[in-house]
């Protein structure tokens, strides 16, 4: 029922992100453009400007809720999500170091960069994390808001000493959906597709992961096994959004608080609700970015960074209270 | 002493266990009756929650093994360790707006896989283990919005539905007070005489132990210091050997169990 009612959701946003837009279509210019393409102008717009768009942004939408559900189980933080992890910043050093030390201008291969960084980065606070004396939950989160400090400081850096490319790398750095090509959809789907189906496979485990480290090993939970796979996961489903769409923060901090409030905790449930309200978010958000400032538009990750920013407020108040 | 050592379910052999450079248990051996309570007690850092959670496998062993009938636990996968042995830890934790009933089917984890989903049998067991612990009517609450009292109750649920032979628990009663303790002691009674499972205790409260013990165990400084029943360990002269306290030892008119008065200790505590 529920997941009816999200899935009709997204098709009804997903139909918003193709007509809704500085110029507004009709469903049968939509129709026309996608089915009978006649190379008309408004055809060439659906099809090449707000389609990449109307697909991209659910695809990220729906990694970064999974990714956030997973973060947040793991490090039991409700709080956390992947740019707590790190994961973000370390995409989007790759992306600077790519373009800057390895001259790499396509779109294509900075996103498999920021795919790579993002999974380097994952090892990277593993590693650390199990040199230092073990994998608890706060101690991951210290080190990988520690590397987010790091790699953004590095960025920042570059970014200094290298102007000619802070006008090209800005646009990515603030993550959008705007005038991303087909492609990465195609590239970064099957990493997506990756990520989601080890956490579906990691469901049941990830529930016994929400009780304490002595409880979830004695009803036979392998920690160690398991806090990998579900890294390798979360590196998998942030890298290839952050190769679509640049690091689009606080998606996965606010989308897990909606999908535990409308399906409960189970795993089982929880990641599929994650995902379709992941890329229903992300899509809206995407249309918002049309028009908060009309005629221009805004970077979605600044929407989301907004209306994140208001959710991590109330989080905290509350748990405060 | 009497170590009836072909009925014992757990036999601990030679167990030494160090944490980094501290020696925690010294070559310690121990049966543990089947199908009864056995409660392990002694003074603070004595190593009785240690040996809980090795029997458990939490802790590595430096030497000696733990084996139960004639199989060494550390050949036992975590899975099928987990349908043997089930751990109450000391201090449980789970998110707040988790439901009962999303806890208590944890303890179904080890009865899954990925090609074995939830089953019938997973329900009835969850059913089981939630009436048996007068916890059905709370299915649906919140586990933030529970009495110390119930939590434990949850908790032991959880346990239960785990189907284990075994089950430890770590110092259950410590957070309760007088009437959660007895309630949860109770509880756990039923668990051994109308389950039928072999429970192993830790407790601090000596009164309560040869209240609910079948088996007592006493330990001082990761050794046995002593195992028996209730009355054979509750004397003046043992309780004094194990944790330097002067006392007078009654028998309970109600319960016919060893009553302990502390009078005093041999030894000035330093903090």
């Amino acid at each position: 029922m529920i997941y009816g009612g999200l899935v009709v959701l997204l098709f009804a946003a997903m139909l918003g992100s193709l007509t809704l837009g500085y110029r507004l279509y009709g469903l049968d210019q939509v129709w026309q453009a996608l089915f009978a393409f006649d190379n008309s102008e408004t055809a060439v717009v659906i099809a090449n400007l707000r389609l990449p768009r109307a697909v991209i942004a659910p695809m990220v939408g729906a990694g970064l809720g999974i990714a956030g559900v997973l973060v947040q189980t793991l490090s039991r933080n409700r709080i956390a999500s992947p740019d707590t992890l790190g994961l973000n910043a370390g995409a989007s050093l790759a992306v600077v170091l790519a373009s800057s030390a390895f001259g790499i201008g396509s779109l294509l291969g900075l996103s498999m960069a920021a795919a790579l960084g993002a999974l380097l980065t994952s090892f990277l606070v593993f590693a650390i994390a199990a040199s230092a004396g073990g994998l608890s939950p706060i101690r991951i989160v210290l080190i990988g808001v520690t590397i987010a400090g790091l790699g953004h400081s590095l960025v920042e850096v570059i970014l200094t000493t290298n102007e000619a490319q802070l006008q090209q790398l800005l646009f990515w750095l603030s993550g959008a959906f705007v005038d991303r090509p087909m492609a990465l959809a195609q590239s970064g789907g099957p990493i997506l597709l990756a990520g989601a189906i080890i956490a579906v496979l990691l469901a049941r485990t990830l529930d016994a992961l929400q009780a304490d480290d002595v409880t979830a090993t004695s009803i036979g939970v392998p920690l160690v096994v398991v806090r990998g796979a579900s890294f390798l996961s979360v590196s998998l489903l942030t890298g290839a959004s952050v190769a679509m769409a640049g690091p689009v923060g606080f998606v996965g901090l606010v989308v897990p608080h909606a999908a535990r409030w409308l399906v409960g905790l189970r795993h089982d449930r929880l990641i599929p609700a994650a995902a379709l309200i992941g890329a229903i978010y992300a899509t809206v958000a995407d249309i918002a970015a049309r028009f908060v400032i009309y005629p221009v538009e805004a970077p979605v990750g600044a929407i989301t960074a907004v209306v994140g920013g208001v959710v991590l407020l109330v989080l905290l108040k509350r748990r405060a209270a | 002493m009497t170590d009836n050592l072909s009925d014992s379910r757990i036999q601990v052999r030679d167990l030494s266990l160090d944490y980094g450079n501290v020696n925690v248990l010294k070559a310690l051996s121990l049966p543990i009756a089947r199908g009864k309570i056995t409660v392990l007690a002694g003074p603070n850092g004595c190593g009785k929650s240690t040996l809980l959670r090795a029997i458990r496998r939490l802790h590595k062993p430096a030497a000696g093994a733990i084996f139960l009938e004639e199989l060494d636990i550390a050949r036992l996968n975590d899975k099928q360790l987990a349908r043997q042995i089930g751990l109450l830890a000391q201090s449980p934790s789970a998110p707040g707006d988790m439901t009962v009933e999303e806890l208590v089917r944890l303890g179904r984890y080890p009865h899954q896989s990925m090609l074995q989903p939830w089953s019938p049998g997973d329900s009835a067991a969850l059913e089981k283990a939630m009436s048996g612990t007068g916890v059905t009517h709370l299915r649906s609450r919140r586990l933030g919005s529970l009495s110390g009292g119930q939590l434990q109750r949850v908790w032991i649920a959880m346990v239960l539905a785990q189907e284990t032979d075994v089950v430890c628990l770590d110092e259950p009663v410590n957070h309760l007070d007088m009437a959660h303790q007895l309630d949860c002691l109770d509880l756990v009674r039923r668990l051994n005489r109308e389950f039928g499972r072999t429970i192993v205790l830790v407790l601090h409260d000596l009164n309560l132990a040869a209240r609910y013990a079948d088996q007592l165990v006493f330990l001082r400084d990761g050794a046995i210091a002593a195992s028996g029943t209730p009355e054979e360990l509750m004397t003046e002269a043992g309780i004094r050997t194990v944790f330097d306290v002067r006392s007078m030892v009654i028998t309970d008119p109600v319960h016919g169990r060893p009553l302990c008065i502390p009078l005093g200790t041999d030894t000035v505590l330093s903090a």
